[in-house]
């Protein structure tokens, strides 16, 4: 049964529309299109002679820097050094972190001491510490990984904390509920219910790690890729610099990606 | 009552002239607070630049790096540092020339000191032959500290490559990295090595000056300055050399000890550098550097130091030496090699 | 087993929300507890289920539990409280983790307990792809798996459309008269009151105390008929004259604090 309506008149108009909007979206030949413009332009601008090669080297020029480090194996050993610094510090920092986090989350003590800790403690730039560094740790690979630890741990306890206090208590009421232990309740529902807080915290964390492995290399490091890019400043080799800092971009692009696989597999539950 | 009317007339001509007369030229120079730049402040003080009819700004910089590049991109007119591999590598792309001497590693004059950790001392490292294969901390490599270890390696015929040389970027961090015997030997200056021998943290070995005469710093202009504005360039090193003098005289002349004496000028040119540099007289005077009093060059070492870079892989193999020294500014320089 | 109020008060800070409350549970019986918002029914509730001291007075049981009880008070929540990254049968199998038995036993109670309330065939669903009956639904299995005594359900039906909750309420009631389980049934909706309980507590706005203890004089399967239906709309109605200047004066309380 339908509605016979009004039949139609001169006056009748569409109503205007007004939605649409507000929903950007990712579009993957967009995003490689912007590379493409930004090199292409960049190489115009070095090849045409706007600008000069000593200030800025033009991609190909890097782009042959880079091929002169993977012929000559140079790349694999700087990021075989550099890879496993940063693992090792951000896999010590990232548990200290959790451990510490969840602490935070849980018990008064621990949250009253450890706030105004780490507020205190994570806006400290490591490199000021760096003579007090050697002197506690030497000059081999304990201050890297510390100092890459370091920064990793803060932002990780931040996370976890933020991560536990947003689990929703009455899950917790819930375990208590059935008697379950505390370190059950810990384990299977503060945890997990903090993970989606805590793997944000990993690409925070990941990004310090990278951004830390250039300083962590500023002391007595004969190879890596952040003492690489220390070492091609400090010689004025501008298109190596670069290089290698295209290195650690790819480098976080990379993380990245893995971290994103990460949480839709850890995730898959949302 | 003539003789004041033509006084007079003489002071309203000389004030007309003055006021006829150009602005004088400014000029920018790019240095940092060091006392190896002592010339730059005492012409800066005592009106030399002026003389030459230059109105001189001092930029100053916290390291040697950034004058180099700021002489390229024309913030300064004028850059007076310490001459590193990165300065040769930017210098070889055709961005600059040296002009004229500044301090340089001379015999007799301790300006920068090897020393040994008192526990590397103990288990044998008492005198240079005993470097090979010894760990020394240096600030980077391509470094001027990093150049004196190749040139001490050559004249003890021990190869640096068996060092394990590591760079710490800074004089703070190769001090702990010293104190907390991470390595068994470092190159500093004298200002720190002094104090350090004397509380018993460190054991001279030597001194570069002793050991490996260098030119260790110069002043440059990029191509383009000396071209287009070549006097500008002249009147600085003109009022560089005649403030070198004086420095020399005050500062530099052997006396029968075979120690640096004081002329008569010293205490006044040390005030000058007190104020300039931020650091007191006494501690000044022990590393005062050795100057040319006449800016001349030791040009076959300005050579020397781009092959043993090129040896070491630091400096790019195209640059060439000759093509980045500029030698009509200054006459008698040494060691011209043909 | 039995539970009882005994004197029970609590305060949070200077505000008290309970004072003075006595009642005690029979076996089997159902108990509901009505009354305006903010009177403290999820307080008492919380003091019944331990999981809150209480200021004043206890919460006591005589008698012991079933000797296949694993959890003799065991809560239903409102909001459900679901382990989000948990599947159906994960959620279940949670109330029964920390217990000692043997796999197939758990896995046995699990698939009961899904199967009494209709859910054998959304065992691997995750709880987002439920909708919020059957999420509740997935709370009762999860209760039920552990035996329980006596249940202490907090509102669990009011986060749902009318319709489910009609459905749900006769499931309930199927459920609980099979399995002979007393409960502590906190409400604000009178028609889930009449509808379940034998007794309904009512308690007054703020501090809560017991304002009136009435019985509903018809057994649960009977009260859909005609006449019941006239004799529950009464009594309905005395009810809600009993709260209904409770409930207003409590709604201005809400909107003035």
């Amino acid at each position: 049964m339908s509605d016979p309506g009004v039949p139609p008149s001169p006056a009748r108009r569409t109503v205007p529309f007004r939605g649409g909007g507000f929903a950007p979206q990712s579009r993957s030949w967009i995003s490689w299109a912007t590379l493409v413009v930004v090199l292409g332009a960049w190489q115009g601008a070095v090849s045409g002679g706007l600008v000069s090669p000593i200030f800025l080297p033009s991609p190909w020029t890097i782009l042959l820097a880079l091929k002169s480090l993977i012929v000559s194996g140079e790349l694999w050993r700087h990021l075989a050094a550099s890879l496993s610094r940063i693992g090792l510090g951000w896999a010590l920092g990232t548990m200290a972190g959790i451990v510490v986090g969840v602490m935070m989350g849980l018990f008064t003590s621990f949250r009253s001491g450890g706030i105004p800790m780490v507020s205190a403690l994570y806006p400290i730039p490591k490199i000021a510490l760096l003579p007090l560094f050697i002197l506690w740790f030497g000059i081999g690979e304990t201050p890297k990984i510390v100092t890459i630890g370091f920064g990793v741990f803060f932002a990780t306890v931040i996370a976890t904390f933020t991560g536990v206090d947003g689990v929703p208590r009455s899950l917790i009421r819930m375990g208590q509920s059935f008697g379950m232990p505390m370190f059950g309740i810990v384990r299977k529902i503060l945890l997990p219910g903090a993970l989606p807080g805590i793997l944000a915290g990993f690409r925070i964390s990941a990004s310090t790690a990278l951004l830390l492995v250039v300083s962590a290399e500023m002391v007595g490091a004969q190879l890596g890729i952040g003492s690489f890019v220390l070492s091609a400043g400090n010689l004025m080799q501008t298109d190596q610099l670069l290089a290698g800092v295209a290195v650690l971009s790819v480098l976080g692009l990379m993380i990245g990606l893995l971290l994103s696989r990460l949480e839709k597999w850890l995730l898959r539950w949302r | 009552m003539k003789a004041r009317w033509w006084a007079a007339c003489a002071a309203v001509v000389a004030l007309l002239a003055a006021g006829h007369a150009q602005a004088a030229d400014k000029i920018k120079i790019g240095v940092l607070k060091l006392v190896s730049s002592g010339p730059i402040f005492i012409a800066q003080e005592k009106g030399y630049f002026a003389a030459e009819g230059l109105d001189a700004e001092l930029v100053y910089f916290e390291a040697a790096q950034p004058i180099s590049v700021a002489a390229v991109s024309g913030d300064i007119d004028v850059g007076i540092t310490g001459l590193t591999a990165g300065f040769y590598n930017l210098a070889g792309k055709g961005a600059l020339k040296i002009v004229a001497a500044q301090s340089r590693e001379e015999k007799g004059y301790h300006l920068n000191a090897y020393l040994a950790s008192p526990a590397a001392y103990e288990a044998g490292l008492k005198s240079f032959k005993d470097f090979r294969g010894k760990s020394v901390a240096i600030t980077q490599t391509g470094s001027t500290f990093h150049y004196s270890l190749g040139l001490l390696a050559e004249k003890y015929k021990f190869p640096l490559s068996e060092n394990r040389l590591v760079a710490l970027q800074s004089l703070p961090n190769m001090v702990s990295a010293l104190k907390g015997n991470q390595v068994e030997a470092l190159v500093i200056p004298a200002t720190i090595a002094v104090p350090m021998i004397e509380r018993g943290e460190a054991k001279l070995l030597g001194w570069v000056g002793d050991e490996t005469p260098w030119q260790l710093g110069a002043s440059f202009a990029t191509p383009k300055t000396i071209a287009e504005r070549r006097t500008l360039v002249t009147r600085y090193v003109s009022a560089y050399r005649k403030a070198a003098k004086d420095f020399y005289e005050a500062f530099l002349q052997m006396g029968p000890d075979g120690n640096p004496k004081n002329g008569p000028e010293a205490g006044a040119l040390l005030a000058i550098l007190s104020k300039f540099t931020g650091q007191t007289a006494e501690n000044i005077r022990p590393g005062i550097p050795f100057v040319d009093p006449e800016a001349r060059l030791l040009v076959d070492d300005i050579y020397h130091q781009v092959e043993w870079y090129q040896s070491q892989g630091l400096v790019d193999k195209a640059v060439e030496a000759k093509a980045i020294v500029d030698l009509s500014f200054v006459s008698g320089h040494f060691n011209v090699p043909k | 087993m039995e539970l009882s109020a005994e004197g029970i008060g609590h305060s949070f800070g200077a505000l008290e929300v309970l004072d003075g409350i006595d009642f005690r549970v029979a076996a089997g019986e159902i108990l509901a507890v009505i009354g305006p918002s903010g009177c403290g029914k999820s307080t008492l509730l919380s003091i019944l289920g331990g999981l809150l001291q209480p200021d004043k007075g206890r919460a006591a049981l005589d008698g012991a539990p079933p000797a296949d009880s694993l959890n003799p008070l065991t809560f239903v929540f409102q909001d459900f409280a679901l382990l989000p990254w948990r599947t159906v049968r994960g959620n279940v199998e949670l109330a029964l983790e920390h217990h000692r038995l043997s796999g197939p036993e758990r896995r046995e109670r699990v698939e009961a307990a899904l199967a009494a309330i209709g859910l054998a065939e959304f065992k691997d669903v995750y709880p987002k792809q439920l909708s919020g009956g059957m999420r509740q639904r997935v709370g009762i299995a999860r209760a039920l798996v552990v035996r329980p005594a006596i249940l202490l359900m907090d509102e669990p039906l009011s986060a749902l459309d009318a319709q489910t909750r009609e459905l749900l309420m006769e499931d309930f009631l199927d459920l609980w008269l099979d399995a002979k389980v007393s409960a502590v049934y906190v409400t604000h909706n009178l028609t889930e009151a009449l509808r379940l309980a034998d007794r309904i507590l009512v308690l007054s706005r703020r501090p809560g105390r017991i304002k009136e203890m009435v019985r509903v004089p018809i057994p649960q399967r009977e009260r859909t008929s005609l006449a019941a239906q006239a004799e529950l709309a009464a009594l309905s109605d005395t009810l809600w004259q009993s709260i209904k200047r409770e409930a207003q004066v409590a709604d201005r309380e809400m909107t003035d604090v």
